[in-house]
C-alpha cells in the first residue's frame, strides 16, 4: 500500500522528555556557543568532540532531531564535501562537514529543548529591551509557518503549471525569473502575517509600559552542572589538550 | 460606551478608505455591521480599537470615543485596556508557543499582580473550555479551537467593549454557534459588542440587536446578461475506491468509497479537520495517497483532471494584471473563452488592474478564473469557496458553478456555509478520518437529523427556520 508520509508540518517540536527540557535557557544559550565555539578548533579535537557530543545527545534524547536536521543539508554536505576535497583536500573537507554538522547539531539542541517564550525570557534576562526579545522569538516561532506557506504557495502554483521548471538545473537556471509566481506570493502573505501579529499584539497592549512577567528564569542544579561542566570541557580541550 | 462620530479615514492608495460613519454602542448592547466586501467594514472595526490611526497611515477625520476616552488622544495600550479586538483569520492573531502563554501574554500587559494572572487565566481556560488543550501549540488547533482562543485572550482582560471582525468567517456551524453564546453571555454582562459579519444569520436569534448597513447597495450583477452556455461535455463517473491518505502519523482519510457523476455540483462538509481539503487535495494529484481514483468515460478510465481552486488566493496571485494573471502560461488562448470568462466572473473591469490590488471577493473569483482557463476536463474542486465573500460574490459564484455543472463538469466543494452547500445537488456529510456519514441528495441529506448529530454539526435555528420557510412558499 502506497501511503503518503509527506504533507507534514516541519515546525520543529519540543521533545519534552530530553533533560535539557527543564534546564534554563540561558544555560542552553551558554551551552550552544561553547558548542559554536569549539568547531573553530583543529580536526583531532574537533574529532574527539564529535564522540563527546554524540553520547551527550544520546543522553538528551537529541540524537534523532538532531538527524533529522543534519539529513536535511545531506545535499549541501556532499556538495561541500566534494568541492573542498576537489580544490583543497581532504582533511578539510572533513573538516568543514563536522563543522557544519555540529553548527546544525547545535540548532536542534536548543530549539528542541526551548520554545520561543522560553528564548524571549532568556534575552529579556540577557537585558535585550522586551519589544525586540518578543519579536526575535516570534521570528522564530514563525520559521515553521514559512516553511507551510512556502509549501502550500508551491502547491497552489503547481496547480495552475506556474511552478519554475526545474527539470534540470540549466533550464531552472535560464527562466530563474519564473520564480516570481513564489516569490511574490511568500512575500505578501509574510508581509500580512506580520501585520496582522503586530495588530493583534496591539490589541492587547503589547506597548504597555505596565507590563509584568508571569514565568520567571531561576537557575537549577542541572544548570549549575551543565554550565560547570561545559566550562571545563572547554578549558581542558583548549588549554590542556 | 463605544462611540463614532462621522468617523471616515483615506488610505495612501487613491479609492481606498471608509466614508463618515457614525454609531453609538450603549453598553449591553450588541451592533451588527454589515455591507458588501470592500465597503470599510474593516476599516471601521480598526477605528473604533484605535488600531487607527496609531498603526496606520492616513487621513482620519471625526471622532471616536471609548468609555470616555478619544482614540486619538491616549496610547494604544490604554485602549486596548478598554476594548478588545478579534480578528477574522484566527490563525493569524497566535502569538505564543502555548494556548496558555497566549492568554497570558494579554494579562501580563496589563500589569497585573502574578495571582491575579493565574486566576483569569484558569477561569478564561474554564470558561472556554481550553484547559484540557492548555499546552498546545495555538498553530495546531482547529479554527473553532483558536478563534475560541482568541477571544478567550482577549476577554481574560476584562474590557469594557469588545470589537469582532468577521469572526465566524472561518469556522463551521457547530463552532459558530458556540461562539455566538459565548458572545451573548459578553452582552449580558452590560459590556459594548460591535460585529462586523457576512454570516450574520447567526445573530437572527439575538434579542435587540442594532443593524447598520455599510457601503451602498450595489446593483446585483446581472449573471444572464453575460452567461452564454458552455459546450456539453460527454458524460463520466469519477470512481474513488479504497482511498486513504497518511499526513505524518495520522491518517486522515481511512478507506473512502465514493462514485461520482459528472453534471453536477457536490458539497462536502463536516466539521474542521476531518479531511475535506486532504480529499480535494487527492483529487487534484496535490497528494498521494493509496487506492484509486480514476474517471470512466464511455471511451474508458482516464487520470482525473480537475482544476483546483485554493481557500487562500493569496497563495496563487503575483502578475501585473488580471488579464496577465488569466493568461499566464496558457498556450494558445482561446479568447472567446477567455472574453466569456472574465465577463462571467464580473472582472471586465479589472482587466488591467493588478489582482492583489482586489478586494477578497475579487482575488477569489480571479482564482476560480486560473483554473478555468486551463480548461480542466473534468471539472473544478472548491476548497470553501464562500469564506470571506458577501452575498452578490456568492451569487456571482453559485451561478457560474451552476453552468459549469450544466455543461457536463463536476463541480465539487468543501463548505461550511449551509446556504452555499443546500445549492448543490448532492451533499456528502464527512466524519472524523473521511468517514462519509451520509450522502445523497442534498434535500434528503438535509432532513437527515441523526446524520447531522453523528457529523457533530448541529443545523441552527435559523437555517431551519429559512427552509421552513422555503418549504412553505
Amino acid at each position: 500500500m502506497r501511503i503518503n508520509r509527506g504533507g507534514r508540518s516541519r515546525q520543529i517540536s519540543l521533545v519534552e522528555d530530553s533533560p535539557l527540557r527543564s534546564a534554563d535557557p540561558r544555560t542552553k544559550l551558554f551551552l550552544s556557543l561553547a558548542i559554536s565555539l569549539v568547531v573553530m578548533t583543529s580536526i583531532d579535537r574537533l574529532l574527539f568532540f564529535l564522540g563527546v557530543y554524540l553520547l551527550f545527545l544520546i543522553w538528551t534524547h537529541l540524537l534523532a532531531p538532531t538527524a533529522q536536521h543534519i539529513w536535511r543539508l545531506k545535499w549541501l554536505l556532499i556538495f561541500l564535501f566534494a568541492f573542498d576535497w576537489w580544490l583543497i583536500s581532504l582533511d578539510h573537507a572533513i573538516l568543514i562537514c563536522i563543522r557544519l554538522i555540529i553548527l546544525t547539531g547545535v540548532f536542534a539542541l536548543f530549539f528542541s529543548t526551548t520554545n520561543t517564550r522560553e528564548l524571549g525570557l532568556a534575552l529579556e534576562k540577557l537585558r535585550v529591551p522586551y519589544r525586540y526579545a518578543f519579536s526575535l522569538s516570534l521570528a522564530f516561532q514563525s520559521l515553521g509557518l514559512l516553511d507551510d506557506e512556502w509549501r502550500a504557495i508551491r502547491e497552489a502554483q503547481s496547480s495552475r503549471g506556474a511552478l519554475p521548471d526545474s527539470s534540470s538545473f540549466w533550464k531552472f537556471a535560464t527562466n530563474v525569473g519564473d520564480l516570481i509566481s513564489l516569490t511574490v506570493p511568500a512575500i505578501v502573505l509574510t508581509t500580512k502575517r506580520a501585520w496582522a501579529i503586530t495588530e493583534a499584539s496591539y490589541a492587547r497592549g503589547f506597548d504597555s509600559p505596565h507590563r509584568v512577567s508571569y514565568h520567571t528564569l531561576e537557575f537549577s542544579r542541572l544548570d549549575f552542572l551543565l554550565l560547570a561542566g561545559t566550562s571545563l570541557f572547554l578549558i581542558l580541550l583548549f588549554w590542556r589538550w | 460606551m463605544l462611540r463614532a462620530k462621522q468617523i471616515s479615514f483615506q488610505y495612501p492608495q487613491e479609492g481606498h478608505g471608509l466614508p463618515p460613519v457614525s454609531l453609538d454602542v450603549a453598553p449591553g448592547r450588541l451592533t451588527l455591521v454589515t455591507g458588501p466586501s470592500g465597503c470599510g467594514k474593516s476599516t471601521l472595526a480598526r477605528c473604533l480599537m484605535g488600531l487607527i490611526p496609531h498603526l496606520y497611515n492616513g487621513e482620519i477625520s471625526g471622532e471616536v470615543w471609548l468609555n470616555g476616552c478619544c482614540t486619538t488622544d491616549v496610547p494604544m495600550w490604554q485602549l486596548a485596556e478598554k476594548a478588545g479586538m478579534v480578528f477574522q483569520n484566527p490563525a493569524a492573531q497566535m502569538l505564543a508557543p502555548t494556548v496558555e502563554d497566549e492568554i497570558i501574554f494579554g494579562l501580563e500587559n496589563l500589569g497585573l499582580p502574578r495571582d491575579e494572572i493565574k486566576s483569569r487565566l484558569e477561569t478564561a481556560l474554564q470558561d472556554f473550555n481550553l484547559t484540557h488543550m492548555r499546552n498546545r501549540n495555538p498553530q495546531t488547533l482547529s479554527g473553532g479551537e483558536q478563534q475560541r482562543l482568541a477571544l478567550a485572550s482577549i476577554l481574560a482582560r476584562q474590557p469594557e467593549a469588545l470589537i469582532l471582525d468577521e469572526p465566524l468567517s472561518m469556522l463551521d456551524t457547530t463552532a459558530a454557534t458556540d461562539l455566538i453564546a459565548y458572545l451573548e453571555r459578553f452582552v449580558a454582562d452590560g459590556k459594548s459588542l460591535v460585529m462586523f459579519e457576512h454570516r450574520h444569520e447567526y445573530l437572527d436569534d439575538l434579542p435587540e440587536v442594532d443593524h447598520i448597513a455599510l457601503g451602498e447597495n450595489k446593483k446585483e450583477f446581472d449573471f444572464q446578461q453575460h452567461a452564454t452556455s458552455l459546450p456539453i461535455q460527454p458524460n463520466f463517473n469519477l470512481n474513488i475506491e479504497s482511498l486513504h491518505v497518511q499526513l505524518g502519523k495520522s491518517e486522515v482519510i481511512q478507506n473512502l468509497n465514493l462514485s461520482l457523476t459528472s453534471g453536477q455540483i457536490v458539497a462536502i462538509v463536516g466539521r474542521n479537520g476531518v479531511g475535506k481539503t486532504t480529499l480535494l487535495r487527492s483529487l487534484a494529484g496535490l497528494q498521494k495517497y493509496s487506492g484509486d481514483v480514476k474517471v470512466i468515460t464511455s471511451d474508458g478510465e482516464q487520470r482525473p483532471n480537475f482544476g483546483m481552486v485554493f481557500q487562500n488566493p493569496d497563495l496563487q496571485l503575483f502578475n501585473a494584471s488580471v488579464r496577465d494573471e488569466l493568461l499566464y502560461r496558457i498556450p494558445n488562448p482561446d479568447m472567446p473563452y477567455f472574453n466569456w470568462l472574465i465577463s462571467a466572473l464580473g472582472l471586465e473591469r479589472y482587466e488591467n488592474t493588478p489582482p492583489l490590488l482586489l478586494s477578497e471577493g475579487e482575488k477569489k473569483r480571479v482564482t476560480l478564473g486560473l483554473a478555468l482557463m486551463r480548461r480542466p476536463a473534468h471539472g473544478l474542486l472548491l476548497d470553501e469557496p464562500s469564506l470571506g465573500q458577501d452575498i452578490i460574490h456568492k451569487t456571482i459564484l453559485i451561478r457560474l458553478l451552476r453552468t459549469l455543472a450544466d455543461s457536463g463538469q463536476l463541480v465539487m466543494m468543501t463548505t461550511h456555509d449551509l446556504n452555499l452547500a443546500s445549492h448543490a445537488d448532492r451533499l456528502i456529510l464527512l466524519g472524523p478520518e473521511g468517514r462519509i456519514i451520509a450522502d445523497g441528495l442534498t434535500e434528503s441529506v438535509l432532513r437527515d437529523s441523526s446524520a447531522w448529530q453523528k457529523t457533530g454539526i448541529t443545523l441552527p435555528a435559523w437555517f431551519l427556520r429559512q427552509r421552513e420557510a422555503e418549504a412553505a412558499k
